[in-house]
């Protein structure tokens, strides 16, 4: 049992150099790399997903993490740019043109870590998490321009980093956080580690309630279910490991064929929960059956490394002759492209 | 002489035509030195003259200049006066610093004498005995060493590091190189390889060395010739150790390359071995250079050091090798290991829960989907399981702190070329990665001959010249 996914459009050499990270609204398609300039596409006018927008001079040492939300507004977006520094990008619904909102301050003090790395937007694109490599997540309010929370994963944590495979971190410090996701309903942070930890806080309680082990190499990318029951984290085991959030517990592992899985960038959940997309670094897309556990798709149009897959998620408006009704998808990487795959229908 | 002397007929037959046709050729890139030419008539093209120190006359006559000076002040009884400014602080200097900080005459552009306090004096005292030493030096023609310098008045000089910022700064403030006032470093660097150095006293060094760790270079000032003989290549390494054993194992020899030279700056690489460098690449423009070094942040730094130079001594001369290559390590090397050679921990770890959990959960597992699939050949990868993950590491974060200062160094440059992005993309590929490795990472059993081999061929084939 396979699924049939078609390359729908690819746009060449989209970056001057590689991409690192893509983020969708409903409408349009968010890329960085490691040039200053930030792209937007637009995905709903044509199926050659023309540029809408370029951003120019917005991290002059390039990009390397964006976030959205899949199904809010769409009128937020933030990027994290390699000297550390993560700005806020707000959409003017008339103009539909973005600008620059705010950037959010970074610590003087030595003893906190200002540096940013993974970031996630909250459903109401109120709030944004983001990691540091300290091991904290900090959460941002948006609108009031102020932190409201902290989550420590370091040794200081309560019961939190005794998996026994802390990578020589010091007493008091976290292993390096490289993801970060909150869930659509708002209830739960998740972080994935540099060690392997994945740690999940209950946002209410503004307290860690799982730490979860289980694939014991650094995680690179997680994603929260859309129905927000199951967490998919994965990273450098080169598998990916899904969570059941009522209880905690490791249920599923999802294993590439082939005896030696390259290292995976990023996954996302498509809109109903049933599918995970996932990129690794040997150039392969991957479209997997969760509840079947099985590979069902894969694509390997390069050989080099993709850095960020995403599916596009369902949009209002009516697409553009030519792009189907099926669900669309987009991966980009060390080829400097942006490859846009659609469902092929009647399958 | 006996430099190939065979080698040397067949480049210049007797016979009257193809003497001829010989003279039509273009000709030889070693001709772009003048002086080189001269000699040529009569020695084989494989021997290239190194130009004679030009400025070292003018530093001379400045260093006599200054102590005229000297002498006239005290003839008149006045205050003497001796020039000194910091070549760290050029470029950031400005007037009111100068003048707010000239109390504790840390940031004068002068030294006095009488002085205006101890320190003072004591600064006086110790740049004009390095004056004085750089004259004599200069006179007698011989080189001195810093470490020679201090040894001479420790007392006065209190440590290593004085000397080495005075001599800088002297040179800096005369507007010379730390050569020409013929004060060199102790040696650091090390060579190795088919290479023949003659030097200025008539000596001749041998490059392919008594042991098996090189010689030490010398300082170029004192190298009169080079004989290249047949090499085809030169290749500098970060680090002393792979050094070694590639001079241990003659690669220099052995190499499917060619012929060749291995060169170490033993780290961060000292201005005697970058001007060591800069001249052999002045002397043999077409001689590809090669340079292997670390995937972590240090590694870019010193591959920046060798082709920018480094940005304390940017008033040195023929110290910079723009057309030096990277050869390695990067960051495709680091994702090839990712996906050929995870370790054995992780497929321990992925198989156990895997097993257990398919029997009791619903949703089924996905056991490889294909059983068609046949075991991926692991010729010699799966023998480097053992130690890759001991090559390869988690940046720390001084390791990504330093990253991203090297980034912001590419990015405040206001047209970097070429060799300046593939660096900063090999940076933000590390940081991405969270990975450094080490030259190990690739090596086969620390035999990395093979990586070598082939790194240097195809890279040989598909010659892109930098900008």
């Amino acid at each position: 049992m396979s699924k049939q996914y078609l390359t729908l459009h690819t746009v060449d050499q989209a970056h001057p150099t590689e991409i690192f990270s893509l983020a969708p609204t409903s409408t349009s398609l968010i890329s960085a790399s490691g040039s200053s300039h930030l792209l937007i596409h637009s995905t709903t006018t044509s199926s050659s997903f023309p540029l809408s927008q370029t951003l120019s001079n917005a991290h002059r040492l390039g990009c390397h993490h964006l976030a959205t939300s899949r199904s809010g507004p769409g009128n937020t977006f933030a990027s994290v740019g390699f000297g550390g520094e993560t700005k806020i990008w707000r959409r003017s619904p008339d103009t539909d043109k973005w600008s620059h909102y705010w950037t959010l301050p970074t610590p003087t003090s030595k003893t906190e870590k200002g540096d940013v790395w993974a970031v996630s937007l909250s459903q109401d694109e109120g709030y944004l998490a983001c990691t540091t490599s300290d091991g904290r997540i900090h959460v941002w309010d948006l609108e009031g321009r102020a932190k409201v929370q902290t989550y420590e994963t370091g040794a200081s944590a309560g019961g939190g980093n005794n998996s026994g495979n802390g990578g020589g971190n010091g007493v008091g410090t976290g292993s390096f956080a490289m993801a970060v996701d909150l869930s659509r309903d708002g209830k739960f942070t998740a972080s994935g580690h540099e060690n392997g930890g994945v740690y999940v806080f209950n946002n209410d309680a503004g307290r860690m309630v799982f730490s979860l082990s289980g694939l014991a190499k650094p995680i690179r990318t997680l994603s929260f279910s859309p129905g927000c029951r199951r967490l998919a984290a994965a990273g450098n085991a080169g598998i990916i490991a899904i969570y059941d959030m009522q209880h905690g517990e490791h249920v599923a592992n999802l294993v590439p064929t082939g005896s030696r899985p390259a290292w995976i960038t990023s996954i996302d959940w498509n809109d109903t929960g049933e599918y995970l997309l996932s990129g690794s670094l040997d150039g392969k897309v991957r479209v997997w059956d969760v509840a079947k556990g099985v590979c069902v798709a894969t694509h390997s149009e390069t050989e080099s490394a993709i850095w960020s897959v995403k599916w596009l998620p369902k949009s209002e408006k009516t697409l553009a002759p030519g792009m189907g009704k099926g669900e669309m998808f987009v991966a980009a990487g060390a080829n400097r492209s942006l490859t846009f795959y659609r469902e092929a229908t009647g399958s | 002489m006996y430099f190939c002397p065979i080698r040397n007929r067949f480049l210049h037959p007797a016979s009257q035509p193809t003497t001829s046709i010989a003279r039509e050729q273009p000709p030889p890139p070693v001709r772009q030195l003048s002086s080189a030419t001269v000699v040529r008539r009569r020695e084989p093209r494989n021997i290239v003259t190194i130009p004679q120190n030009q400025s070292a006359n003018e530093a001379l006559k400045r260093i006599e200049a200054l102590l005229e000076t000297i002498v006239d002040a005290i003839s008149v009884g006045g205050p003497i006066v001796i020039p000194y400014r910091r070549s760290t602080n050029a470029q950031t200097l400005n007037q009111d610093a100068s003048v707010e900080n000239s109390r504790d005459g840390r940031y004068m552009d002068s030294v006095r004498f009488p002085g205006r306090n101890p320190q003072e004096l004591r600064r006086f005292e110790a740049l004009f005995r390095i004056i004085e030493i750089s004259h004599e030096a200069l006179l007698s023609g011989t080189l001195i060493t810093k470490r020679n310098i201090y040894y001479q008045n420790m007392e006065l000089f209190k440590s290593q590091s004085v000397v080495d910022e005075m001599v800088d700064n002297l040179a800096f403030t005369l507007g010379l190189g730390r050569s020409d006032l013929n004060i060199v470093a102790t040696a650091k660097g090390l060579i190795a390889g088919q290479m023949k150095l003659i030097m200025r006293g008539g000596t001749i060094i041998n490059c392919t060395g008594s042991s098996d760790s090189g010689v030490l270079l010398p300082s170029i000032n004192a190298v009169e010739k080079v004989n290249f003989q047949s090499v085809k290549w030169l290749l500098v390494i970060e680090k002393d150790a792979t050094f070694r054993t590639l001079s241990a194992s003659r690669y220099y020899d052995v190499s499917r390359a060619g012929k060749g030279i291995l060169v170490t700056g033993k780290g961060y690489p000292d201005l005697a071995t970058r001007k060591f460098l800069a001249a052999i690449h002045a002397a043999r423009p077409r001689l590809p250079m090669w340079a292997l070094v670390d995937f972590d942040p240090h590694g870019i730094s010193i591959l920046r050091t060798y082709q920018y130079g480094s940005q304390r001594l940017n008033h040195e001369e023929n110290t910079k090798l723009p057309r030096l290559r990277w050869l390695g390590i990067r960051s495709a090397d680091v994702i090839l290991q990712t996906i050929s050679t995870p370790d054995r921990s992780a497929n321990n770890q992925q198989s156990q829960p895997s097993q257990d959990l398919s029997s009791q959960e619903s949703i089924a597992l996905s056991v490889n989907v294909s059983q068609d699939e046949r075991p991926a050949k692991r010729p010699r990868t799966r023998r480097m399981r053992s130690h890759q993950s001991d090559c390869t590491a988690p940046l720390t974060e001084a390791d990504r702190e330093k990253a991203i200062s090297l980034l912001q160094d590419i990015c405040t440059t206001a047209r970097p070329d070429n060799m300046a992005k593939e660096h900063k993309l090999e940076l933000q590929k590390m940081l991405m990665l969270n990975v450094k490795a080490e030259i190990q990472a690739v090596d086969d059993f620390g035999d990395i001959t093979n990586w070598l081999d082939e790194r240097v061929l195809s890279q040989s084939r598909h010659q892109i010249p930098p900008d």
